[in-house]
């Protein structure tokens, strides 16, 4: 295969699942930088191992890299920096509030944002390959490298903690 | 279908990942469970928010150019190695080198033909396997990247770094405790090093592929492939004060290096070849 055309052939099979993969390291990552770093990385690592594609779909297969190009980005950012946090995306309510924006933050777009951010990462990162990636179980599974059952249990935990938030959410409002 | 099994399987159930006779059940029982049917409109409304509300993070608009800029990138500056390296080691070709400027002449599938069918020479990778195990001992040098006694985390972490996959085992039964892996290089090959620890030795594992890839040749996966298979018994020698005992298997090859007994390290290469 020629470089062109391995290049084009990239595009078509791995490329295109572009928004994916910075969606899934924007969730994993919280960050738009890091997503940025991550993406970049893993399109450089993924071109390169672009002959030896495998796995239930090119989509989970790309995706595997994008998510061990995140861990591998949060891992550098940690050793840096330990002592900040990373929850940026819950620290959006600053001092000097609008009126909208409280009105929004009990809505339930900002519950689903925070308490999507807020999850423990295990959680976290099969609800968004299968609430907004609309992954299988099997492409999920291998993606994050566990079995189908874990897949199924770890995404019943994570809508139990999402469920119980919208409840909290959903009473706040009415109190 | 009871209330409980019912509730272990709601999620998969709303997924659709489950075959059409629990479907049928479970079903069944929704319609004659007033609790179990209240929480599938909980969870069914709870989707619906997530659908409804969860951002999804669209790629910037300046990400793919970016990525466009560094494939290319990285085309030249391989299309620069390789250059590089059929022009300037003339002198003392190993073989590995021999195979690597075969298939820039695109030549590889005949010359790996032809390598494949002689006796392995094993002794020349002997030295660069010490040279890479004393390396990665040197207290500047990271010997671990990903720690774990896991085989699922040590195993997993190759994947996307190096385009095969090493096998990593659990030993510690017998006395081989698995303590991690990195990334390395044997004779200027990419290797995988996966780490273990016997007592207070440690033991590089190097695998690195047996031959470079035909540009030509489709796409090979050596987890699923053994058509390609290369066998080489394991033996055992001893380097500049280390064991090393080295061997080839589906397309790889092996040099476990440590400074054990001989027979210590044979005995483990017996248990990481074992199917
Ligand atoms: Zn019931």
């Amino acid at each position: 295969m020629s470089d062109a055309s391995k290049l084009s052939r990239f595009e078509a099979v791995v490329l295109v699942h572009l928004d994916a993969a910075y969606n899934l390291a924007r969730w994993l990552t919280r960050d738009a930088a890091g997503a940025d770093d991550a993406v970049q990385d893993a399109c450089l690592r993924a071109f390169r191992f672009f002959d030896n594609l495998h796995g239930p779909s090119p989509k989970a297969w790309f995706m595997t890299i994008v998510r061990n190009a995140s861990l591998d980005w949060l891992k550098v950012q940690r050793a840096s920096r330990a002592e900040e946090s990373y929850d940026e995306d819950l620290h959006t309510a600053g001092a000097a509030e609008s009126v909208e924006a409280a009105a929004a933050r009990d809505s339930d777009a900002h519950w689903v944002r925070v308490g999507i951010a807020a999850l423990p990462r295990e959680y976290r990162e099969v609800l968004v390959l299968r609430e907004l990636e609309e992954l299988s179980y099997k492409e999920i599974s291998a993606i994050v490298d566990v079995p189908i059952g874990t897949v199924m249990s770890r995404l019943s935990r994570g809508r139990d903690l999402l469920q119980q938030r919208l409840l909290q959410s959903r009473e706040r409002k009415r109190s | 279908m009871n209330c409980t099994r019912l509730q272990q399987v709601l999620d998969a159930h709303i997924d659709g990942e489950l075959d059409r006779a629990t479907t049928g059940e479970i079903t069944a029982h929704l319609t004659e469970c007033a609790s179990c049917a209240a929480l599938r409109e909980q969870r069914s409304a709870l989707r619906q928010a997530l659908r409804a509300h969860a951002p999804y993070f669209k790629a910037p608009a300046a990400l793919a150019p970016t990525i466009q800029r560094s494939l290319d990138r990285a085309m030249a500056e391989s299309a620069a190695k390789l250059q590089s390296s059929a022009t300037g080691r003339n002198a003392g070709l190993s073989w590995l080198h021999a195979t690597a400027l075969a298939s820039v002449a695109a030549l590889a599938g005949l010359i790996a033909g032809y390598w494949l069918a002689q006796p392995l020479p094993d002794y020349p990778l002997r030295d660069p396997a010490v040279a890479s195990h004393v390396a990665a001992l040197a207290p500047t040098r990271q010997l671990i990247q990903v720690a774990s006694s896991d085989r699922h985390t040590v195993k997993p972490w190759f994947q996307g770094k190096i385009d095969f996959a090493p096998p990593v085992k659990d030993l510690a039964g017998d006395g081989y405790v698995l303590i991690g892996g990195r990334l390395d290089q044997v004779a200027d090959k990419p290797a995988a090093a996966v780490v273990y620890q016997v007592r207070k030795h440690v033991i590089n594992l190097f695998v690195w592929r047996a031959t470079d890839k035909a540009p030509n040749s489709p796409a090979a996966d050596p987890t699923a492939n053994s058509n390609t298979d290369v066998t080489a018994a394991i033996a055992t020698a001893s380097v500049r004060g280390f064991s090393v005992t080295t061997w080839a298997a589906g397309g790889l090859r092996f040099a476990a290096v440590s400074d054990v007994d001989g027979r210590d390290l044979t005995r483990f290469a017996q248990l990481v070849s074992a199917p």
